[in-house]
């Protein structure tokens, strides 16, 4: 579904990706983990269209009929408009809309009104908190409340291939878990996600596939069970001794 | 350069710049040399917003309500009991006998523009960025409607006309010496540093123990006191001042000097403050024949634009370009610029 | 001093309220969306008013004809502006902007000294909107009662196109945070250039209200009712389109009534009134009435 190619990115005076090359395939949950400042978020910045990689490519095919094409020279809004949808860090609800508004924002690109009605209210029934706060200003929510609005407005524009950055970030322990079995849920229904965490330990244990950055480098890949059980990842990520 | 060449070449600048001055009031007629003293009336007023604007970060408008408060004050000052009797009948006592010369008459124009700048600055330099450059143009205003107001002082809207022409070329440059000679100190001592640091980082300055708001008042004053000379030298020049004297338009005339020159940089903004006010005055007679009023402005405007698109730092950055490094053949220049944004 | 006199001294002031608060959304707008203090603004309105003039004396168009020729006029040079002098600098210090929008200003003005000299010009409406509407207590023209009418049109058409339509939630998303509105599908620079657009169109439409009010327009016209609607922006809360018409209807009753109710030898602080209410406003309040956390503070 997403194929990058020895992508290079600057930013700022930084040379933040040194050629990393990673595949997600269709109905996977693929896992990027790595330390702070590894290039995790500049990964997921540069495939939704926010950075300009400086070489490399990013092909992306939305179904498996589809022919793929190059994303990395594409506007944020046509990879938006592509099939591809960004939770960026740090939640970022927009904090002076409703959250009927910013389930609707979501929504921006599509013009089919009664279907996205009756998706915003499929969604209000999976996560009934977007319901009973619907007129309530984003920034009000507490922190889960945020993350389950941020999601069902990712889940709203109908992508195919699913950014989450760092979603378990600052949430108590049962949020958490709740955000990963609903993660485990989008799988089952047949979507596809990228996912960058610090939590490595729970993003391994769901992960199809997972990666490790290191430096802006891939140093290391492999199905989520194998990298588990790595020793060199069990000491840098797991807390292991 | 060690202290004894230093004094030498100190003396030197001194003599040739005498001989300049001299040569230059004795040379050329009486409107080139007008010309040559608002050269140098709007380099005092360029240098000095520079402390504000540049060195310390705070965008003010203010200047030209400071030389309005600096030009009237010394004309009043400077100007003859007999006159005042005439021409301002309900002056109070107190002001209508004085009969200052025109030094002390200047120097005091530039103490009540910085005393003022003091209490209006501990309020109004709280203000961040252009919020601060709007209250400072606001202050222009208020100072304006004072001086057609109080026409017991002022004479209204009339404004102060026939002053003696005291400003000549010796005065002027006296006071541009001085003004480079504190702005150039400044900005090589702790305090000038002091400065530096709140611009760049204003939380940090505060945590290493720095009081910012005193700083930031004493940079405004600064700056409020050589506008209020270079105002009295301004209405001693033109023999005239009115409460529309000194406008937004003089302001924005002012920070184009500061912006294109470099913010932060001494040489930058007076030697920008040369070019335009040279220009102005060449392009003056052009519009005139052409029947074009307005072009020189709409020019000096769109250069300001052209320069914040592609040299966003000025000509010179915060940066003191060597002009005298041509004299040492042997020494390769650095390149003054610090480039432009990517 | 009679009950006819304060009416009549609050109807100036609500008209004046109007023709401000239509600026301070233009204002609040563009801040809103680019964090610019655009000083050219009042220029806009300025050629709101020319424009007016033009299409009334010098193509003979009728005046709600005229009315629309404004808003397109005002809206596109609004467009012009944000592309040529706006864009290139985005991401600049907020004060490079604000200089830039100095330039603009200074510029405008002197294309119109040059076009048309610095002279005022009188601004004549047709017949109907100067005659007399008598309400019993106080007389009013029909012209006094459309610009009131008008403003509070337009201000209710804006707050519907801004919290219900998709474009408008757009626009408030795009003033939150361009990225994430850029990761919703939101093409961000049509959304500043749709900003651009509206606010001056608004401000060209209260050019037109102030040049039928008073008769006379100047070039150098949009300066000093520019700058006030800046404060009463300010009052309201910079960023907030409630607060620029809260704002707008505060200011504009206070001016007048310090003026008319102050002895005489007081009306002509009416500027440093004004300014000096911005500065207060500014330390004592600095969100203003409605708005949001803003950043006035250092």
């Amino acid at each position: 579904m997403l194929r990058i190619e020895d992508v290079h990115v600057r930013r700022g005076g930084t040379h933040a990706l040194r050629g990393i090359s990673m595949t997600v395939n269709a109905g996977e949950i693929v896992a990027l983990i790595g330390a702070n400042g590894a290039g995790k978020t500049t990964t997921l910045a540069t495939i939704s269209g926010l950075l300009r990689p400086e070489s490399g490519t990013l092909s992306y095919a939305r179904c498996a009929e589809a022919a793929p094409i190059d994303i990395g020279r594409m506007r944020a809004e046509q990879i938006v408009q592509a099939g591809i949808s960004h939770c960026p860090e740090g939640r970022q609800v927009f904090a002076a809309l409703s959250v009927t508004e910013n389930l609707r924002i979501g929504a921006y690109l599509r013009h089919d009104r009664a279907a996205i009605d009756a998706d915003i209210a499929d969604l209000q029934t999976q996560f009934p908190i977007l319901r009973t706060r619907a007129n309530v200003p984003g920034d009000r929510l507490s922190g889960g409340e945020q993350m389950m609005l941020v999601i069902g407005r990712a889940l709203i524009s109908r992508p195919k291939l699913l950014l989450l950055d760092e979603p378990s970030l600052g949430l108590a322990p049962q949020l958490v878990e709740q955000i990963f079995d609903i993660l485990e849920r989008l799988r089952r229904e047949g979507m596809t996600i990228l996912l960058v965490e610090q939590n490595a330990a729970m993003a391994l244990d769901i992960a199809d596939r997972a990666y490790v950055l290191e430096a802006g480098k891939i140093v290391l890949e492999g199905t989520g069970k194998d990298l588990a059980g790595n020793a060199d990842v069990q000491r840098a990520y797991l807390g292991a001794a | 350069m060690t202290g004894g060449t230093k004094s030498v070449m100190a003396a030197l600048t001194l003599v040739v710049a005498s001989a300049l001055i001299y040569g230059a009031i004795h040379a050329f007629d009486p409107y080139t040399v007008s010309i040559i003293g608002f050269v140098g009336v709007n380099i005092i007023l360029a240098v000095s917003l520079n402390i504000t604007n540049g060195y310390i970060g705070l965008f003010s408008l203010g200047h030209p309500a400071f030389m309005t408060i600096g030009g009237y004050l010394s004309a009043i000052l400077v100007m003859a009991p007999e006159r005042k009797a005439v021409m301002l009948k309900s002056l109070p006592d107190m002001l209508v006998t004085q009969h200052w010369p025109f030094l002390p008459a200047l120097l005091a124009g530039g103490l009540l523009s910085a005393a003022t700048a003091v209490i209006v600055g501990f309020p109004v330099l709280r203000l961040r960025g252009h919020y601060l450059a709007v209250a400072t143009l606001g202050l222009i205003f208020i100072v304006q409607s004072f001086a057609v107001n109080l026409s017991g002082i002022t004479r209204g809207a009339l404004g102060l006309s026939g002053l003696s022409a005291l400003t000549n070329l010796w005065w002027v440059y006296l006071f541009v010496a001085l003004t480079i000679y504190v702005c150039w100190q400044l900005k090589h001592s702790s305090l000038g540093r002091t400065m530096l640091a709140i611009r760049e980082n204003e939380l940090a300055a505060s945590c290493l123990g720095i009081n910012v708001a005193r700083t930031r008042v004493l940079a405004f004053a600064l700056g409020a006191f050589f506008a209020g000379i270079g105002g009295g030298l301004w209405v001693h020049l033109v023999t005239l001042i009115s409460p529309n004297s000194f406008t937004f338009l003089m302001a924005f005339q002012l920070v184009v000097m500061v912006v294109l020159g470099g913010t932060g940089s001494i040489t930058g903004a007076a030697i920008v403050a040369v070019i335009l006010t040279i220009s102005t005055e060449f392009l003056r007679p052009v519009e005139e024949a052409a029947g074009l009023f307005g072009a020189s402005q709409m020019i000096v405007a769109v250069v300001v634009l052209l320069v914040l698109i592609f040299r966003p730092t000025g000509l010179f950055g915060t940066a003191e370009p060597d002009l005298f490094a041509w004299t040492r053949k042997f020494t390769r220049r650095p390149d003054p610029s610090h480039g432009s944004q990517p | 001093m009679g009950s006819a006199y304060i009416l009549s001294q609050i109807v100036n002031g609500v008209i004046l309220g109007s023709m401000y608060a239509l600026i301070a959304i233009g204002f609040t707008m563009i801040y809103g969306i680019v964090r610019l203090i655009n000083f050219a603004h009042g220029d806009i309105f300025t050629m709101g008013a020319f424009t007016t003039l033009a299409s009334l004396a010098l193509i003979g168009l009728p005046f709600p004809v005229a009315l629309v020729v404004v808003v397109l006029t005002g809206a596109l040079f609004g467009v012009v502006i944000e592309r040529i002098a706006f864009r290139p600098m985005r991401g600049a210090p907020q004060v490079t902007g604000f200089i830039a929008s100095l330039a603009v200003a200074i510029i405008l003005e002197n294309l119109l000294v040059m076009t048309i000299s610095a002279q005022p010009r009188v601004f004549l409406v047709p017949e109907y909107l100067n005659r007399l509407v008598s309400t019993g207590v106080i007389t009013i023209r029909v012209i006094d009662l459309a610009i009131v009418a008008l403003a509070i049109v337009l201000m209710i058409a804006l707050v519907f196109f801004v919290h219900f339509t998709k474009v408008g939630i757009a626009m408030r998303a795009t003033a939150e945070n361009y990225d994430v509105a850029r990761l919703m599908g939101i093409n961000i620079d049509r959304m500043i250039m749709l900003a651009f657009a509206i606010g001056s169109g608004l401000a060209a439409v209260s050019g037109l209200m102030w040049g039928s009010k008073y008769g006379q327009i100047s070039p150098f016209m949009g300066l000093l009712p520019g700058l006030k609607a800046f404060v009463a922006a300010v009052i309201g809360g910079v960023g907030s389109i409630p607060g620029a018409v809260v704002g707008g209807y505060v200011l504009g009753l206070s001016e007048v009534l310090f003026v008319g109710l102050l002895p005489p030898e007081y009306s002509g602080y009416r500027n440093a009134f004004v300014f000096g209410a911005l500065i207060v406003v500014l330390l004592v309040m600095p969100n203003g009435l409605l708005g949001r956390n803003t950043e006035t503070r250092a």
